[in-house]
């Protein structure tokens, strides 16, 4: 597995060797739902796994998200970030699973799952979980759920930015560190859309 | 006349902050409000700019004639308000450059002008941070992300400088600043001033006043004018405070 950002398929396992790097990018826009599962296992000292997330969803639309993050080996590294947006009556699940096998001493281990919700009626379940059976790790989970921030609103529209576009800035802030290289357009489109 | 506030009540929750309030400012003048703690002086600020919140139970608003509480937020920025906020907002993601471009880009539609060219709105920007003496790296900060008080205050006042607005109101802007950066806030203030210009000084501190000469003083207490002068209120306030009023 090379570097750069992959498009990840919706089911896929992947076992990474010692030394190896693996990144990945899940990408999920409105109008469809989505399924997607994916296990990576950390197999050898030293391996890697980057796994980068951006959805958007809206109207009655289902995001169901379950991550099985395996660290196997010693000295293995994994981050994960995954930043959504659920509009209309969407519903998102979260299910994030970091697992640190007994012979996986020096792991580090991070995830964060951070959701903004734009209505009363979309849902958002998120459930990040540890299991570690070694004892020297580095590991953390971060998950929220939030909504847009009403004084950051409020100070953008003072200055005469239109309420609409000072949402679309703000939501756009907030995926900035998910969005992949190359298709800032795209997702701004699609964020105009919600 | 630019702005005339009549019988004004507002409430935050269900708290009655301001009791009627009586103002009229003409095009050209300053008027400092001054007043303790409590008295209503940043909810004045925050009814004036349409702030979520605060809510207007009685009286009106005109602004050059028109009804200023039928107006989005946005709608009176590009009318020229400006509000200097007491306390700045972060907003985490966005650059200093890209919230201003889109202020002033918007204000320009609105008002049925072309988008400023990128060149030329950045020389502007340039031109304004050297003006309140703002470090040009501060363009591609996050808005008031990490910014000491006097960085945040300094913040809005290049703000006020871009979007040249037709009144301004400074929510004690004065507070927590040292002598020097007192003297850029009334640099601010005084480099916009022309005879279509106003301003609104809130504050407790006399300091301000001392580079911005206002042509009226108001004293607010609890929701209302109790009283108005010329600059000898100031040194009357000085010398025995507001319990006199």
């Amino acid at each position: 597995m090379g570097h750069g950002h992959y498009i990840a398929p919706a089911k896929g396992q992947y076992q990474v060797a010692a030394g190896q790097v693996l990144e990945l990018q899940f990408v999920v826009l409105p109008g469809e739902s989505r399924d997607i599962e994916v296990t990576v296992d950390l197999c050898g000292p030293g391996a890697e796994a980057h796994l980068k997330g951006l959805y958007l969803c809206k109207a009655d639309e289902k995001v169901n998200f379950r991550v099985v993050m395996h660290h196997k080996a010693s000295g293995c590294h994994s981050t994960q970030l995954f930043n959504g947006i659920a509009g209309g009556s969407a519903e998102v699940n979260f299910d994030g699973t970091i697992v640190v096998a007994p012979d996986a001493q020096k792991t580090e281990a991070f995830q964060e799952n951070h959701n903004i919700v734009l209505t009363e009626t979309a849902k958002v379940n998120t459930k990040p979980q540890l299991e570690i059976y070694a004892d020297d790790v580095k590991c953390s989970h971060g998950a929220t759920v939030g909504q847009l921030n009403e004084d950051e609103l409020f100070y953008m529209r003072s200055r005469g930015i239109p309420e609409a576009e000072a949402r679309t800035l703000q939501m756009l802030s907030f995926l900035a560190p998910v969005i992949p290289e190359g298709r800032e357009e795209e997702i701004e489109r699609a964020v105009r859309s919600l | 006349m630019l702005l005339e506030i009549h019988n004004l009540h507002a409430t935050v929750g269900d708290k009655e902050i301001l009791k009627g309030i009586d103002l009229t400012i003409d095009k050209g003048e300053i008027h400092a409000v001054m007043g303790p703690n409590g008295a209503g002086k940043s909810t004045l600020g925050a009814v004036l700019t349409g702030r979520p919140g605060y809510e207007v139970t009685e009286g009106t608003i005109l602004y050059n004639g028109k009804d200023l509480l039928a107006m989005a937020p946005e709608e009176r920025a590009w009318a020229g308000l400006f509000l200097s906020f007491q306390y700045p907002i972060e907003i985490p993601g966005v650059t200093i450059t890209a919230f201003m471009k889109a202020a002033v880009n918007a204000k320009r539609k609105a008002n049925g002008l072309e988008e400023m060219k990128t060149s030329d709105f950045l020389r502007l920007m340039k031109e304004k941070m050297a003006f309140v003496q703002m470090k040009p790296e501060f363009a591609k900060r996050e808005v008031n992300v990490g910014f000491s008080g006097g960085e945040k205050k300094r913040n809005e006042i290049f703000q006020m400088a871009l979007l040249d607005p037709t009144l301004s109101i400074l929510d004690e802007t004065d507070s927590g600043l040292d002598v020097d950066a007192l003297k850029i806030v009334a640099d601010g203030v005084n480099a916009l001033r022309s005879p279509e210009k106003s301003a609104i000084i809130v504050t407790h501190y006399h300091k301000l006043l001392e580079y911005v000469q206002p042509d009226y003083v108001h004293v607010l207490k609890a929701g209302r004018i109790v009283t108005t002068g010329g600059r000898e209120l100031i040194d009357a306030i000085e010398s025995k405070g507001f319990d006199q009023f």
